[in-house]
């Protein structure tokens, strides 16, 4: 049997008998151990980490009020039950102050699930790893280059969940997660320009991402950056690439959905939401050719959002957050449904290692439209291409957006003309959705990963899926970056 | 209950010494062993929409062993301290230094050095019950309710170690303090809302009530705010708004995110300050630099090799004019010193400031000071979400959030909707007129950053948001 199951069957037994003693209303334990490679080629500079974390948490509910919840990296039996104690001291604390809401029912799963993957990455030796690093950023190496930076990350994330109710899940999920960046200096100061992907399989996408074969592009491309003109400013319909249509996704749909903030848990980090629940079901969000969904299940794709099962135990689901434009639903948690009138969550609590479980995205993706990327092009009459992003900001309730890419294209007539550099866009995000006219198909559709999206206080990162097509949005304020 | 039950078991130094001989043990045929172990032990009171949802206590250690053997060095970090576990961590080092590509840049580990006392361990931070501190939550929340408002925010208390071994000789230790309350209270979703944070090494040190009182202070402001055009203003912008935007004065994105003030990445070019020493690049009055030992900075006083850190100018009355710098950059390039800069090595990514201090001269006056200053304006007091549009200028965006009033004639006359601003930060520090002393603030980015609050002119503001 795998050592972190058995581990876990034992220790959490040992924290939900004694939450139990402690009268615990509810009690869940997770024991997760965490092994993480990067790989990384700065120049001709090498460096290589490998990270083993374990450790368990405990969360405790009180008197059905009150919420407490401790987590160790000493995972002996009489430290379990000390920390387990110590959640329930804060749950008691907790109480006196009171928390709202039920705590709706799920399934009781007993099941083991071991992600997709071709090649475990860990098992790739770091030696094989530098030589696909050194191959590419030594293809890169050219007069007017100033950084070249090449890394490979591997993950391998082992879980085991209980709970009071009787669930015992054990997850073995292999991720793995490769970047390029190039960086050349010229009359226009220093030009980027870069790919990354992360997925949640193995070895097989550096396989599939080729990264020495995309180096000579990318360095010819931020050599040419730096010469080339920038972005007019304006009004302009615009096409975006499938990454950043998907970032665009994760920052201008992917947050607001989320319940906690929408609830207020958020309001002094993450902000809180324009999505507010008397809109559920009413808001044009977009136009009708958007639709998107929160799919974590492994038929939508291998993302960084994929699961059998979210950190309280709740099933893989999908879900429409946007049907063919309008607003229709939440990313939730089984303390959170019941505020939306839900009866079950759609299982969207997820926590950095072993931390403790908050709402967070899954794969949240809009669905592939009809067009093919050669007749979207030829279909754009004055444009700009925007692709690959540099920068994102976007407000607190998510209203207020601007992003900057790395590269773009001015459209004329149907067909791609000069490059630009630092094309940037803005807008108010109902109005920007409303405006898209057109989504690239399945053959465009890629599911990007998105590995750092922070979260919460102490702050927490999650990789998160977001499937996306290049689209077309009529009408959008542009500008350029300098 | 309070941190300090988990600590009164064997120190981390007692850890340490028996983790490094089981480290030498396995680490068969390594010529340099170094060993790092961290322990970090925090609580949080974490509470929203006037409850106490997310109480937390949390401790975490890593054991992190550099080997080396020639010009080959590996790395591994294990969260598990067990025999078998460091065994199995130090056996992979070894199998990773095996097959490493030779380091051009690597210099035999440091042997045993001297570094200034540093008092940063507080035992009442530490101490401190967590009924207390909800008792401090417990008052916010009355608070809002009292006044219609909804209280969310954190109060959070953490205790950090480190201790550092080597097969030279060097010994490193560290042990420290530190917290915040950070209180938001809002109403109508976040349409009425206000912010005040405070940080602390001490909990002593924390007034509860005095931040409870100012983020009410700004929420019954901050409601029913009116729409201003977009364009340039002058600002003030309270001390605890802006260190993100500091971040980014030392962190490219051009170059993916890595630091720009390191000899390293400036001899290479890979800055976008390169080949602009000397030059004026923030105004006469502002002086910045890198200094672990102000009484208000946190921190050990070596860097990741083990090598004391210097107190460094990094830009004196607007003149750039030093940079972070280590045993390779001095090993690489005639003239240069090291100051104690480095990351854990290997490290391709150059050196780092990681103790940032802003002077402004004449940075004697509060904010409410420099409010009264301003002919009309904006106060700024809090902003989000910024990122880098532009390296070479530094040309951030960004969102104000939780309040902003128009200013006239030095005195706040009315809440405004949120703006986003697109504003070169080396411009924003070319157009300082008046300054706070530097306070102590807490980053996202794990950068110790202490600045003050401003008065600036011309801000650029170029969109509003609905709210």
């Amino acid at each position: 049997m795998n050592s972190t199951k058995s581990l876990g069957e034992e220790l959490s037994r040992v924290s939900l008998e004694t939450a139990a003693r402690e009268n615990a209303t509810y009690a869940d334990f997770r024991l997760v151990n965490t092994i993480s490679e990067v790989v990384s080629v700065i120049n001709e500079n090498p460096a290589s980490e490998e990270l083993n974390d374990l450790g368990a948490g405990m969360r405790v509910l009180y008197k059905g009020s009150g919420w407490g919840f401790a987590d160790t990296d000493d995972v002996n039996p009489e430290n379990i039950r000390e920390t387990t104690r110590k959640a329930v001291a804060l749950a008691r604390g907790a109480s006196k102050i009171g928390s709202k809401g039920s705590f709706v029912k799920e399934p009781v799963h007993v099941d083991d699930w071991i992600s997709p993957k071709k090649k475990d990455p860990l098992a790739v030796s770091t030696d094989t790893k530098y030589g696909v690093l050194q191959d590419a950023t030594g293809r890169m190496k050219e007069e007017g280059i100033v950084a070249r930076r090449g890394q490979i990350f591997s993950t391998r994330i082992e879980k085991y969940f209980a709970n009071s109710e009787g669930s015992k899940i054990f997850q073995d999920l292999t991720q793995t997660g490769a970047s390029l960046i190039v960086a050349a200096k010229g009359p226009s100061g220093i030009q980027r320009r870069s790919i990354q992907q992360y997925v949640l399989g193995g070895y097989e996408l550096l396989d599939d991402l080729d990264l020495p074969g995309q180096a000579p592009t990318l360095t010819k491309e931020a050599l040419a950056l730096t010469q080339a003109e920038g972005c007019p400013e304006g009004k302009s319909d615009v096409i975006l690439s499938a990454d950043q249509v998907g970032l665009q996704v994760h920052e201008s749909c992917g947050h607001p959905i989320e319940l906690d903030r929408v609830l207020g848990y958020e309001a002094n980090f993450a902000g809180r939401s324009f999505l507010t629940p008397d809109q559920l079901g009413k808001m044009q969000y977009g136009s009708e050719h958007v639709s998107i969904v929160m799919d974590a299940t492994v038929a939508h794709g291998h993302g960084l959002g994929t699961f059998a099962y979210d950190d309280e135990g709740v099933q893989a689901q999908r879900k429409y957050a946007v049907k063919n434009g309008k607003f229709v639903g939440y990313l939730m948690s089984r303390g959170t449904a019941s505020h939306v009138g839900e009866t079950r969550s759609n299982g969207c609590m997820r926590a950095d290692t072993y931390k403790l479980p908050i709402i967070r995205m899954t794969n949240v993706s809009l669905e592939p439209g009809n067009w093919d990327y050669d007749e979207l092009i030829e279909d754009t009459r004055d444009g700009v291409l925007m692709d690959t992003n540099y920068g994102w900001s976007i407000d607190q309730k998510r209203y207020n957006f601007q992003f900057n890419c790395e590269k773009g294209y001015r459209i004329k007539n149907g067909s791609l003309g000069e490059m630009i550099r630092g094309p940037g866009y803005s807008g108010i995000t109902p109005e920007f959705w409303n405006a898209c006219d057109a989504v690239g198909n399945q053959k465009s559709w890629v599911l990007w990963g998105t590995p750092n999206c922070g979260k919460g206080q102490p702050q927490q990162v999650m990789g998160t899926g977001h499937g996306a097509a290049p689209s077309r949005f009529r009408n959008i304020r542009i500008f350029g970056a300098s | 209950m309070s941190q300090s039950s988990t600590q009164k078991q064997t120190s981390l130094a007692q850890q340490g010494y028996r983790v490094f001989d089981l480290v030498r043990k396995f680490a068969r045929g390594a010529q340099e062993i170094e060993a790092t172990l961290t322990s970090t032990t925090g609580e949080s009171l974490r509470f929203g929409n006037n409850e106490l949802g997310q109480s937390q206590f949390t401790k975490s250690r890593t054991l992190s062993v550099r080997l080396a053997s020639g010009k080959k060095q590996a790395r591994t970090t294990t969260g598990r301290l067990d025999e078998s576990f460091i065994q199995k961590a130090v056996e992979k080092t070894v199998a990773q230094l095996n097959t490493a590509p030779e380091d051009p840049d690597y210099l035999p580990m440091l042997g045993r050095q001297k570094y200034p006392t540093l008092n940063r361990y507080h035992e009442r931070t530490v101490e401190e019950s967590a009924e207390t501190k909800a008792g401090h939550v417990g008052h916010a929340i009355d608070l809002a309710r009292k006044n219609k408002l909804l209280a969310s925010g954190i109060l959070g208390t953490s205790f950090d170690e480190v201790f550092m071994l080597n097969t030279a000789g060097l010994e490193a230790d560290y042990r420290g303090t530190g917290g915040y309350f950070s209180l938001t209270m809002d109403a109508d979703n976040g349409n009425q809302t206000g912010f005040a944070m405070s940080t602390f090494a001490d909990i002593s040190e924390l007034n509860p009530g005095e931040v409870s009182e100012t983020a009410l202070e700004r929420a019954r402001l901050n409601k029913a705010q009116s729409e201003i055009a977009p364009g340039k203003f002058d600002v003030v912008i309270d001390p605890n708004a802006w260190s993100e935007m500091l971040f980014f004065f030392i962190v490219s994105a051009s170059t993916g995110f890595s630091p720009d003030f390191g000899v390293r990445q400036y001899r290479e070019g890979r800055s976008y300050l390169s080949g602009r020493m000397g030059e004026k690049i923030l105004g006469d009055n502002v002086t910045l630099v890198d200094d672990v030992y102000h009484p208000l900075q946190t921190g050990p006083a070596f860097d990741g090799e083990g090598y004391p850190k210097s107190k460094l100018t990094l830009v004196e009355d607007g003149l750039l004019k030093g940079l972070a710098s280590s045993r390779i950059s001095a090993h690489r390039y005639n003239g240069v010193n090291p100051t104690g800069h480095e990351l854990p090595l290997p490290n391709p990514l150059g050196e780092a400031p990681t103790n940032l201090v802003v002077h402004g001269k004449g940075g004697t006056k509060t904010t409410d000071e420099l409010v009264s200053e301003l002919d009309k304006g904006l106060l700024l007091t809090r902003l989000w979400y910024i990122r880098e549009v532009e390296p070479r200028t530094k040309t951030l965006t960004g969102m104000t959030r939780d309040g902003t009033f128009l200013v006239e004639n030095g005195e706040i006359k009315r809440p405004v909707k949120n703006l986003r601003f697109n504003q070169s930060l080396l411009d924003l520090f070319k157009n300082i007129d008046g300054f706070t002393e530097p306070v102590r603030n807490t980053s996202f980015t794990g950068t110790a950053m202490l600045q003050p609050g401003i008065l600036a002119r011309d801000f650029n503001f170029t969109s509003v948001s609905p709210f």
